[in-house]
């Protein structure tokens, strides 16, 4: 039992990331809980002894998505403040 | 289980999860120290396992988020800084973050070094070391200059939006 | 419509029970009888490539890879056309920005490491964890960190995306061609055809480290250009109905 804890609470790690990211609406804050899902799931794949998916992972997920997830928030949220201004004028 | 793995649970039931829950809830700007702080101590817990499990080749998770984790916090800090400007940091919130995580790197690692002695080895800890640091630094002080470029410039949009 | 549905339904359900039976002949998880294991480690050690992960990937099973590498350049291509540049778009050059000065000097020092690190990440794909794709990812977020460390401006000078383009495609193209070269030798496709060399040197496992550096080229051009699409949009292109709205900030 004693050696199975840290699995344990990697999958619990795991369960509560994921729960969350799906439960967050907004989609900045969204990209913070999503990047902590990615490294729950790194941990746990290296809790699982398959460090090249713990790196796969951490390469795509602690940078990479992120940074898609904010620039397209940017973008939109561009999009909408130019169609305020306009509807304004 | 040894003692590197129960150290390494204790790191991340004690040090991840609570500063993995600071960073999934709250304003953004006590999330983007605690998702800093998160990696940092990840990245030790990583260390810790990969002498549990007796694989040296392991340490390389670790030296990637190393790397990986503060450029996170960087772009983060680049593209949300009107929302840090607005509404900055607070300063305590900060130094507490710095300070655990230059009390942390030490902690973990001059055990591992002890027991890995000197060599290649001992070499690329002391490099994750010094990157988990430098880490922790630049991203506090990205948050700091983010958040009073928008106090002197005032509209905070105007000046550090590039995108 | 109702009739897509029965189809969906019966497909799914025989989908359920084919992989419930699948289940019931599992190994036990955690126990010590490995039947793939074992044979996946003895033919990795065979072909003298220490990480038995990448001796799957690129040599026992490189067919696979090729349809996970080619899955990864159609999706780089879909986005590339669907975040291009349309005519009622318009693009302005960013403004320069003002990075205080500690977060420069620490991008720019970090950029040289992390791409150096991606670089290891790569070469040592046949001896220790990690490859083409986790190496390839990180050279590429490498780069961008010239991003953070100055502005859009000085990343788009390093980054001729034309350039970018034809590395991917190169190689997509180089881990067909390699494959194709096995045909040469009278082997199957994908055969690892090169003498095996010494177990645990960087010259050991044949085509495994052809193969990965291929991997690792396509993946870094890969992320560059579809990143390269996002910033793009992110930052430069404006569609035209918004400029008198925008003038203020760009």
């Amino acid at each position: 039992m004693a050696d199975d804890l840290p699995l344990l609470l990697g999958l619990l790690l795991v369960a509560a990331a994921g729960t969350g990211t799906v439960l967050v609406r907004d989609p900045v804050r969204q990209s913070f809980v999503m990047s902590l899902f990615g490294l729950a799931l790194a941990t746990l794949f290296l809790l699982l002894q398959a460090p090249d998916v713990a790196l796969s992972q951490l390469a795509v997920g602690s940078a990479l998505t992120p940074l898609m997830v904010l620039l397209s928030v940017r973008k939109v949220r561009r999009r909408a403040r130019g169609e305020r201004r306009e509807e304004r004028e | 289980m040894n003692g590197w793995i129960a150290a390494g649970a204790a790191l991340l039931a004690c040090g991840v999860a609570p500063a993995a829950g600071c960073a999934a809830t709250g304003p953004v700007r006590r999330r983007v120290p605690a998702q800093n702080l998160t990696s940092t101590f990840l990245s030790l817990v990583f260390l810790l396992l990969a002498q549990g499990f007796h694989r040296t080749a392991y340490t390389d998770t670790a030296l990637v988020l190393s790397v990986l984790g503060p450029a996170g916090t960087l772009l983060y800090v680049r593209l949300l800084a009107d929302e840090l400007a607005d509404r900055p940091p607070r300063p305590r919130v900060l130094r507490t973050v710095t300070t655990l995580s230059y009390l942390a790197v030490p902690a973990v690692l001059l055990p591992l070094c002890f027991i890995t002695g000197p060599g290649r080895a001992m070499g690329k800890l002391l490099v994750i070391g010094a990157l988990l640091v430098c880490g922790s630094w630049s991203a506090a002080r990205a948050v700091t200059a983010a958040a009073t470029a928008g106090h002197t410039i005032g509209a905070p949009v105007e000046g550090t939006d590039d995108g | 419509m109702r009739t897509r549905l029965w189809v969906l339904a019966v497909g799914s359900l025989g989908t359920a029970v084919l992989y419930l039976l699948a289940c019931r002949d599992l190994p036990a998880f955690g126990g010590l009888w490995h039947p793939y294991g074992d044979r996946a480690v003895h033919a990795a050690l065979t072909r003298h490539t220490a990480n038995t992960v990448s001796s799957v990937n690129f040599d026992q099973r490189s067919l696979d890879t090729l349809g996970e590498e080619s899955i990864l350049f159609g999706s780089v291509l879909g986005t590339v056309v669907l975040l291009r540049q349309t005519r009622d778009e318009d693009r302005l050059p960013p403004r320069p920005v003002r990075v205080a000065p500690p977060v420069r000097r620490y991008a720019l020092l970090a950029l040289p490491v992390t791409l150096l690190i991606g670089l290891y990440v790569v070469a040592h794909g046949q001896l220790s964890p990690g490859g083409g794709f986790q190496g390839g990812v990180v050279v590429a977020t490498a780069l961008h960190l010239l991003y953070i460390a100055v502005d859009y401006r000085a990343l788009e000078r390093i980054r001729p995306v034309g350039f970018y383009e034809v590395a991917d495609a190169a190689g997509e193209a180089g881990y067909l061609l390699l494959g194709a070269a096995a045909l040469l030798t009278g082997a199957a496709f994908l055969t690892n055809f090169l003498p095996y060399g010494t177990l645990n040197t960087l010259a050991s496992g044949g085509t495994v480290p052809l193969l990965n550096a291929a991997i690792g080229v396509e993946v870094a051009a890969g992320v560059v250009v579809l990143l390269a699409g996002f910033l793009d949009q992110a930052v430069e292109i404006e569609s035209e109905q918004q400029d008198t709205g925008a003038e203020g900030e760009r």
